[in-house]
């Protein structure tokens, strides 16, 4: 997964100038919006061009310069919004915050690197301006769709990370509903963390039962004498 | 899902947003999804420094995993119950 902004030039070689996408991957276009001029950060609008917003992505390719677009991946899209203010900015626009790649030490907030050149993986702020602003709401609400179809991927997490302990008496199984995987329950009998007395799934461990079920805590009546007159 | 059902609740009401880029947005908070991405109304930056360009904005969309805190409003939180509930969810009750 790239972070950013990126370019794009990727295009289909049938003559209709359109995106090729990663359908193997289940990457689908969702929406085709003409006439979009495009402003990264503080850069001057670039137009003509076309947005394609996919299950995944958008991307923007320009409509007269075949080797010229732009794309960047939902889930590096912080924040986008509909942006009709005139001293905001001079066009009705769908305004988005891009996530950018953590770097320490980066002293030079602007995009362009030594040689003048534009870095796009710098680029924190695009807008997306439609020549119709009739559209704008529509477009909104296309990219929150497909913002809520790109979550933060699960990663596989380490054993115990996320195992919060809040007294000593909390031994508790992640509740049967949880269906994302949060609590990651130890599989080793060793692990003490994560499992819960008396607990009916799976992780009844042979020691815990037998704390339970040991004779010596058995009440003392129950205990047969052989001589009910033995001095003690 | 507490954090989720308890934002549901909270729709309606003003809260102020800040995102882990120090950003700060207050509007009122429209909608809330299991991800906890938060839709704002009428939302306007609380300090305009590091993103003049933004100033107010109609309709706004936060990506949940950007979110560094939600700022509620002082009287619209019961903070022992909201206590009680973190810990019962934490343990699975």
């Amino acid at each position: 997964m790239v972070v950013g902004l990126r370019e794009f030039a990727h295009r289909t070689g049938n003559g209709s100038g359109t995106p090729v996408l990663d359908e193997s991957n289940g990457e689908e276009l969702m929406r085709v919006q003409p006439s979009v001029a495009v402003a990264l950060g503080n850069r001057s609008l670039e137009s003509p061009g076309t947005l394609y917003i996919t299950s995944r992505k958008l991307i923007w390719l320009s409509d007269v310069d075949m080797a010229k677009g732009y794309a960047v991946d939902f889930l590096s899209i912080s924040l986008h919004a509909v942006s009709r203010d005139p001293e905001a900015y001079s066009s009705p626009c769908i305004y988005t915050q891009i996530e950018v790649e953590d770097d320490e030490d980066e002293e030079d907030e602007s995009d362009t690197q030594s040689t003048g050149a534009l870095d796009l993986s710098k680029i924190r702020e695009m807008r997306l301006v439609p020549s119709d602003s009739t559209h704008l709401d529509t477009l909104f609400d296309v990219f929150c769709e497909c913002a809520e179809l790109n979550p933060e991927p699960i990663e596989q997490e380490e054993e115990g990370e996320h195992n919060w302990v809040f007294s000593a008496d909390q031994m508790v199984v992640g509740g049967g509903a949880e269906e994302d995987g949060e609590w990651p329950i130890s599989q080793s009998p060793t692990s003490v963390i994560g499992l819960s007395i008396g607990d009916e799934g799976g992780l009844a461990q042979p020691m815990l039962e037998l704390q339970i079920n040991d004779q010596r805590f058995d009440d003392a009546e129950e205990m047969v004498h052989e001589s009910e007159t033995k001095d003690h | 899902m507490l954090f989720f059902s308890y934002f549901k609740d909270l729709v309606g009401q003003e809260v102020t947003v800040e995102l882990k880029n120090d950003l700060a947005i207050r509007g009122t908070l429209h909608s809330v999804d299991q991800y906890l991405n938060i839709k704002l109304e009428n939302t306007r930056v609380v300090d305009q420094d590091k993103f003049p360009h933004m100033l107010s904005v109609r309709n706004c969309f936060i990506r949940g995993s950007v979110v560094r805190y939600v700022q509620l409003p002082p009287d619209g939180v019961d903070v022992d119950l909201l206590h009680d509930a973190a810990r019962r969810e934490a343990r699975g009750a």
